[in-house]
């Protein structure tokens, strides 16, 4: 009954450890390249450089041994937005007087212009979705954790708490999964009460109406786990600021210069093209 | 070392009231109470979780009101909680071990050794990279204990640590607490369990906020009545020599384990080989009524298809008759939960068959809708479930959807409400999250009896509760198999299925493994130990005393045949 597994179709922060040379890599350089590679796409405007992003994210995907069906099954669920964003864009884009419509319809005109401008958001998107999945594929949520630590540790003397904000996106990530497991659950006893959930027929309207009766207990019961996990925290001399140490060290390597290097170039490729 | 606590609270109304209590270094210490009676709060006070609104407490000589002192006692009191899931803050068991140690400043090097050795002690080094939700409860359990031990604390408290474990998982937790009360250590913990109680050297039972007892275990469990008046119960042996000692007056008073109760049995005259061992008694007459609920060859995999897929069920068979009483055993994960799932239609079968009644859940056209209505499912802690503000609607929403309205509404609700014991007047209009956990379970279970369901299916209906409510549940649940409901019951205690369930399946690793009467599943003493299951206390005394050759008939479930039995071979005095 596919209806209740959330988590199948969210690839996105779903760590595999494959073992892949990309998941050695020391966890920093990974999500410096990352970010890199995010701005660069973000910021793309020609389609040549989008393409190449799409190639870059692909093989990237085959290098982290991720299963590409897998990857692109993530694409499935965001798929419709992208395509009306697509048409949207290329509906009610600004129009340039001195190119000939494609198609008319009514006042509305497609010239070819739009439709490359829609390919380029479908690119884009499409290329985005890759690049996280493939990110929260290699960056286990310690590693993430302890790479975003030492990269936000200058900031520490600017004031900022980052020991805290750092501890806060621990807990957030650690609690996800648990939050898709408890919806499940909650829409499964619902459903055992009469509601219409995993039946495969119900309308957008009432897929709405369901939500609430979700949120609620869902919501309570965040706020009793946080509160448990706070005295528990607390319970184990948890105190922010100084006199916290940790366990892991980590190691900049060469090869990480190197994937750092490659990295830029293909950002700045991806950006230029 | 002097480990003291002295605190009147007097709150409005006070969690804690006057109480003054003083625990010595390397005392073994269980608390034990009714739900509210201020257990819990007590126990975190003991760390300064919580301060006293009056009087004092001190660890080791600290006062927990100064600030100054509040890591050291931390370090010295370490906290194990109830809910697995909710104490573990790191993505790998390894990690979350180290947050203690990480806490106090110590150098990475001395916190990997720490690390290492506290997984090793609760032999979770193997598992330390795994993330926490891949681990069985029993494992979360002891990798909060490990996280605990890293910290080298003199006193360990366990709030109701072992109310989610299964009975391997709990045995193993309690073995963890004798180890390291032998070792030195201070070990309070706080319990549901009065079985547990007794492996501790002092009792102490709190009421209303108040010490209402305080002894060895012999002590405080010697009064059945003053027990039943704090809403608390014998433990399951203890209840066992009581009714023994009706039949045999020559056994000693007091009997509160099974090695002693089996040696002072074993000690009265008896014979032994003198007659041969009764012939087994005739299969029961069981009712061979049309099988209401059959599965064959069942499978079901979980994420099918991704990298994540794993296996939850595999050739799974059983059948159930009307009006039967089914019982679900077997560990954490290996696969009750599924199943139920799929008796209500919640869950369609990958593999294999499911019959329920008149539906074919292989069926693709079927209505999905009718199964549910027909098999009413209680999920685990089904009251973390409750969504409405106030008791009569929640209760009203199944029925409602029904398109049951005005009037018919109002008695269904009444009906279902009046089943599980709470008056209609009193609670519709209470607020849910008012109400105490045993009345939220309550609740619950009203909500889906409100479906008029014939097959009720219940997913550990007494995890956490204390000892009050678990007898109430029990006795509404006997009550509606009276009335020709169908039950399915998945248990961790095997004391509430030898109770509930005429027919049990024994589940492991998403196989069924044994299926069939009882007494005849519970028979199969040697496989059911090796899979961390154990026995019901009459059947653990029956099976210890045949161990000392004494020739008692296999089967043995109820007080009552036990007794029968041994009157047999013990000769009147």
């Amino acid at each position: 009954m596919p209806d209740f597994e959330f988590q199948r179709y969210v690839t996105i922060g779903q760590y595999l450890a494959t073992g892949s040379p990309l998941h050695r890599l020391d966890p920093r350089t990974r999500l410096l390249s990352g970010a890199c590679l995010l701005i660069a796409i973000t910021a793309a405007r020609h389609l040549q450089g989008l393409g190449l992003a799409l190639g870059i994210a692909l093989a990237a995907l085959l290098f982290a041994r991720v299963p590409l069906n897998y990857a692109l099954r993530g694409l499935l669920a965001p798929l419709p937005f992208i395509l009306f964003l697509a048409v949207l864009q290329m509906l009610i884009g600004p129009q340039a007087a001195d190119v000939p419509a494609l198609v008319s319809l009514g006042p509305l005109q497609v010239s070819a212009q739009d439709v490359l401008a829609g390919v380029i958001i479908i690119a884009r998107f499409i290329a985005l979705i890759l690049l996280i999945s493939l990110t929260s594929a290699i960056i286990s949520t310690s590693e993430f954790v302890h790479g975003l630590e030492t990269l936000l540790r200058p900031f520490t003397t600017l004031g900022l708490p980052t020991q805290d904000l750092v501890l806060m996106a621990q807990v957030t990530l650690r609690f996800l999964p648990l939050l898709a497991l408890e919806a499940e659950r909650i829409a499964k006893a619902q459903a055992s009460r009469g509601a219409e959930w995993g039946t495969g027929k119900t309308s957008i309207l009432q897929r709405v109406r369901q939500t609430l009766p979700l949120l609620v207990p869902l919501f309570l019961n965040s706020l009793q786990r946080a509160e448990a996990l706070a005295l528990a925290m607390e319970a184990r001399g948890y105190h922010s600021g100084k006199g916290r140490t940790s366990m892991t060290e980590l190691h900049f390597r060469a090869g990480d210069a190197v994937a750092l290097l490659i990295a830029a170039g293909m950002s700045a490729l991806i950006l230029f093209l | 070392m002097r480990f003291t606590y002295a605190a009147p609270d007097p709150n409005t109304p006070p969690a804690l009231d006057g109480v003054t209590l003083r625990i010595e270094a390397g005392e073994y210490v269980a608390i034990v109470g009714a739900n509210g009676s201020g257990k819990s709060t007590l126990a975190r006070h003991l760390n300064a979780l919580l301060i006293p609104t009056a009087g004092t407490v001190a660890i080791a000589g600290m006062d927990t009101r100064e600030r100054t002192h509040r890591l050291a006692i931390r370090q010295t009191v370490g906290m194990v909680f109830q809910r697995p899931d909710d104490q573990i803050i790191a993505a790998t068991i390894e990690e979350d071990v180290a947050f203690g140690p990480e806490n106090m400043g110590l150098p990475p090097d001395e916190i990997r050794a720490r690390v290492r050795q506290a997984l090793e002690t609760v032999g979770l080094w193997e598992v330390r990279l795994r993330p926490p939700h891949h681990l069985s409860a029993g494992q979360m359990q002891r990798a909060a204990l490990a996280g605990v031990l890293a910290v080298q604390p003199r006193c360990i408290v366990f709030d109701e640590a072992t109310a989610m474990l299964d009975p391997a998982g709990r045995r193993t937790v309690r073995l963890m607490m004798a180890q390291l009360h032998a070792e030195g250590v201070t070990v309070i913990t706080i319990t549901h369990f009065m079985d547990e109680a007794t492996d501790a050297g002092r009792v102490i039972v709190m009421d209303r906020g108040r010490v209402a007892l305080d002894g060895p275990p012999s002590e405080v469990f010697a009064d059945e009545d003053t027990l039943h008046t704090l809403s608390l119960e014998l433990p399951p042996i203890a209840l066992l020599s009581r009714r023994l000692r009706q039949s045999f007056p020559a056994l000693p008073p007091n009997l509160l384990t099974a090695p002693a109760l089996t040696s002072a049995l074993d000690a009265l005259p008896h014979r032994v080989t003198a007659t041969p061992a009764p012939p087994p008694p005739p299969p029961e007459p069981h009712v061979v009524g049309p099988e209401l609920i059959e599965v064959e060859a069942l499978g079901h995999v979980y994420l099918k298809g991704t990298p994540l897929e794993h296996r939850a069920l595999r050739n799974v068979t059983l059948s159930i008759p009307d009006h039967g009483a089914h019982g679900l055993l077997g560990a954490t994960g290996s696969g009750k939960s599924t199943l139920l799932q799929h008796l209500n239609g919640l869950l369609r079968p990958q593999e294999g068959r499911v019959r329920i009644g008149e539906f074919d859940l292989n069926d693709p056209r079927l209505d999905l809708r009718a199964v549910r209505r027909t098999a009413g499912l209680a999920f685990q802690m089904p009251e973390l479930q409750i969504f409405e503000q106030y008791v009569g609607d929640e209760i009203a929403f199944g029925p409602r959807l029904q398109g049951l309205e005005g009037q018919a509404l109002r008695e269904r609700v009444r009906w279902a409400m009046e089943l599980v014991g709470l008056d209609f007047n009193a609670f519709k209009d209470r607020l849910t999250f008012a109400l105490s956990g045993g009345e939220r379970r309550k609740v619950a279970l009203a909500a889906v009896l409100a479906l008029q369901p014939a097959i009720l299916l219940l997913d550990e209906p007494t995890a956490g509760l204390d000892p009050l409510s678990r007898r109430e549940l029990l006795t509404h649940l006997q009550t509606f198999r009276g009335a020709g409901m169908t039950l399915v019951t998945s248990s961790h205690r095997m004391e509430d299925l030898a109770r509930l369930a005429e027919t049990l399946t024994v589940m492991e690793d998403g196989r069924s493994l044994l299926s069939g009467p009882a007494v005849e599943v519970f028979s199969h003493e040697g496989q059911l130990r090796t899979l961390g299951l154990g026995l019901p206390a009459v059947a653990e005394i029956a099976s210890a005393l045949r161990a000392r050759g004494w020739p008692l008939s296999p089967g043995v479930l109820t007080a009552e045949a036990l007794a029968a039995q041994l009157e047999e071979l013990i000769p009147r005095a």
